[in-house]
């Protein structure tokens, strides 16, 4: 006996639809919105920075097709008598000179800043203003300031009868003259140290002050210790940025004079452009962010030592 | 019951879907435009004229800023006109090197440039090689041509580059006739030996304090510390050596007539003070290659036949007291007479889709309508002998010496085809300071300085 089949009725089952599950659909939804910024990333961070990386391995001049040399680009960085060593010493002693020197002015300038006295938002706007001034505008501005014939700041010193200081045109004074400049514009640590600053509990103070504490007791015991974090965090910035300083030196000396400010980035910059040494350079670029996270783990590492995480003080 | 809503979620997703959607929309190629249907088309009487034929947009790299203005009077001839066609031509002025190199890493290079490192790109496979233009060019004749701006455009014996805009002769010592004259010295007689142009140099220079209100010539300025394909190196053109074999490869730079050059140079620095004349360079409107002598604080400058002009041109005032005589030599060559050719080119890259079009604008920079163009408002002569034949050399005040050195040179050079040149020219420059400062032997700089090119020839795959 044969079994009548039915006809399908229509309507009578739901038709199967393909849904997504709702955190499904948040993922979608989300990677959807943030796809710009990481098609952007990928292509311009991701790939550029792999790539460096494989013609770091290359004998490349950007004109022929790379030749694989292995580790013959870093071989040569460390065995070039003629360049490494100044290249490294320019870029230590600045790198040693500005960062700590940058934080602890930027760390006085906020100190001041966050006093109550009359003007204060006028006098804060000017101390962060040199950090949003473009760096070329920075560099014509100071090349004018500290030029020794012309120079408004040695135009000053003939005025009262002292002689004038070649700031930058001297091997002995350019290096000292960028770390000078460095620190006029310290205006966003500054900015970060002054929101530190906001934060510490004015209890401390209180407490300290019925102890019978001084204003270099508070100073000293409160508000160093309780800005620590920030400290290091703008220490570590510091150093990144000293390490890749390269707009004010390349714009104001050139690497000049006398090789006196060919840092690391010029000596990059001119082996790539150059001497068309781009595989050298790329070399050049990865020793650069090996050394910046190495300083950097060391910093972290001996944090722990100097660094007070605590909000409130009892 | 269900009421249909729209929720937060669903509104997100419809916008997620619209935004897709729009960028999509707007990275499509443009769709061909729909034709609505004809109803009734009239019967042409006549048959309609063949469509002009589709021009290409080309684009041209010379590096030099004061060429771009040129361009609004070049642009307007009828030489032009016929060269480009339906041609359009995109002139971009003062691109940097760096920006050629990534254009041509990129594969994306302008169809031509000029005033870049030639020899780099000839020699590195970049450019499109133009013989068979050449050949049936009728602008383009060897004959046309000085023979060093003719040979240079050669690599290998392929040739790449149109000798054009600028290629007459480039030594000669420029000196401001009333400056010369308020020092106290005659500008009638004018110096001819290192030696003697140091005791100019002692009389043009003035200190006042610390500061130097005037100098007497900065050797390392301009041509006389140049070091570059399209216009030589003067020390061992002064020297009378060759400090490159382009046969062999072989750098000879650690000899005693280099030492003496540094050491010779340098003790201009030494008088006016290093630290003297880094600052003047360093002021806005003294750098080097004309500007201090425009702004009359440099009375000397080692210069090519576009001095004369040039400074006319931008400073007609200090222009009219110039004057040139024979580039100096060391005292041991008195009487020799030192002469170099040099010049520019119109250079064509491979990637270029539009070689052919772009050659046709060379041609029309070797016009006498473009040259004299260029003549007259930037004041460079092409490398034409046909030219050069036709120009006034009395049109600005020292540019008759080159006219006249053209036969009087006892010595000839033309720049060295060497590949490695840029790296040259910065080894030279540092090595050479650190003698003026006293911090290296002129000897020791001449060994380190061949050691370095000899290194370098040997990693970049010269060997």
């Amino acid at each position: 006996m044969s079994i009548a089949i039915p006809k399908a009725i229509p309507n009578a089952i739901p038709k199967r639809r393909f849904k997504l599950s709702t955190r499904t659909r948040n993922l979608v939804l989300g990677l959807t919105f943030v796809s710009p910024w990481i098609i952007g990333f990928l292509a311009w961070t991701i790939y550029p920075l792999f790539s460096s990386l494989y013609y770091s391995f290359q004998n490349y001049d950007l004109l022929r097709p790379p030749v694989f040399i292995g580790l013959g680009n870093y071989v040569q960085f460390f065995t070039d008598k003629s360049h490494t060593p100044t290249v490294v010493y320019n870029t230590f002693y600045y790198v040693l000179l500005s960062a700590p020197l940058g934080v602890v002015s930027a760390f006085l300038l906020a100190n001041l800043l966050n006093a109550n006295i009359k003007g204060r938002s006028f006098f804060r706007a000017l101390f962060f203003f040199p950090a949003i001034v473009p760096a070329m505008v920075t560099a014509y501005v100071w090349n004018f300031l500290l030029n020794v014939q012309y120079g408004a700041v040695n135009g000053a010193l003939r005025g009262v009868g002292l002689s004038t200081i070649p700031f930058l045109t001297n091997p002995q004074l350019a290096k000292p003259s960028l770390v000078l400049i460095h620190m006029w514009a310290q205006g966003n640590a500054m900015l970060i140290f002054l929101a530190t600053l906001q934060d510490v509990p004015r209890s401390l103070y209180e407490a300290a002050i019925v102890d019978g504490a001084n204003t270099w007791h508070k100073f000293w015991y409160i508000t160093i210790p309780m800005c620590t974090p920030v400290i290091l965090f703008n220490m570590i910035m510091a150093f990144i940025g000293g390490f890749q300083n390269f707009i004010l030196p390349w714009l104001l000396t050139g690497g000049g004079p006398n090789q006196a400010t060919e840092f690391f980035t010029v000596y990059l910059y001119r082996n790539a452009f150059v001497y068309l040494r781009m595989g050298f350079a790329s070399a050049m670029a990865w020793l650069l962010f090996i050394t910046i996270v190495f300083f950097t783990v060391i910093m972290l590492k001996t944090s722990a030592r100097w660094v007070y995480y605590g909000s409130e003080a009892y | 019951m269900d009421t249909k809503k729209l929720n937060r979620r669903e509104f997100l997703r419809l916008g997620a879907a619209a935004a897709g959607g729009l960028a999509l929309a707007a990275c499509a190629p443009q769709a061909a435009p729909t034709q609505a249907p004809a109803a009734q088309q009239p019967v042409p009487t006549q048959p309609p004229a063949p469509p002009a034929a589709k021009g290409v947009a080309l684009t041209y790299w010379p590096s030099w800023g004061n060429f771009g203005p040129v361009w609004d009077k070049l642009r307007p001839t009828d030489e032009f006109k016929q060269a480009i066609g339906n041609n359009t031509l995109e002139v971009k002025t003062g691109a940097p090197y760096e920006a050629i190199l990534t254009a041509v890493a990129a594969g994306a290079p302008p169809d031509a440039c000029s005033n870049y490192q030639y020899l780099d790109l000839m020699a590195r496979g970049v450019l499109a090689p133009i013989d068979d233009l050449v050949k049936s060019s009728t602008v383009v004749k060897k004959e046309r041509y000085f023979d060093g701006n003719w040979n240079d455009g050669f690599y290998k014996n392929v040739q790449y580059g149109v000798s054009a805009i600028e290629g007459f002769l480039r030594y000669g010592l420029n000196y401001n006739s009333k400056m010369v004259q308020d020092a106290g010295l005659d500008p009638d007689k004018p110096p001819a030996t290192w030696d003697e142009c140091l005791d100019w140099h002692k009389k043009l220079t003035k200190i006042e304090g610390t500061t130097m209100k005037q100098v007497g010539l900065d050797p390392y300025d301009a041509m006389g510390g140049q070091l570059a394909i399209q216009d030589g190196f003067y020390a061992p053109v002064s020297w009378g050596w060759k400090w490159f074999d382009a046969a062999t490869g072989k750098f000879d730079v650690a000899n005693a007539s280099m030492a003496e050059s540094l050491d010779v140079m340098g003790e201009f620095y030494r008088i006016a003070g290093p630290d003297n004349m880094a600052a003047m360079r360093n002021v806005e409107g003294q750098g080097g290659w004309g500007p201090s002598y425009n702004a009359s604080v440099q009375a000397m400058i080692i210069e090519g036949y576009w001095h004369p002009g040039e400074t006319v041109i931008q400073k007609p005032e200090v222009g009219k007291l110039n004057r040139t005589t024979w580039g100096p030599v060391p005292a041991s060559r008195k009487g020799v007479k030192v002469q170099g050719t040099g010049g520019h080119y119109v250079i064509f890259f491979k990637d270029s889709k539009a070689v052919k079009e772009m050659f046709k604008i060379a041609e029309f920079l070797n016009s006498d309508t473009a040259c004299k163009i260029i003549f007259e408002n930037v004041g460079w002569l092409p490398g034409l002998k046909d030219f050069t034949a036709k120009t006034d050399p009395s049109a600005y005040p020292g540019l008759k010496f080159y006219f006249d050195s053209a036969t009087q040179a006892t010595e000839w050079s033309s720049p060295a085809r060497c590949p490695i040149t840029s790296f040259a020219s910065q080894q030279y420059q540092e090595l050479r300071e650190k003698v003026f400062r006293n911090q290296m032997k002129a000897a020791d700089a001449a060994a380190e300085f061949q050691k370095r090119l000899e290194d370098e020839w040997t990693k970049q795959g010269f060997k």
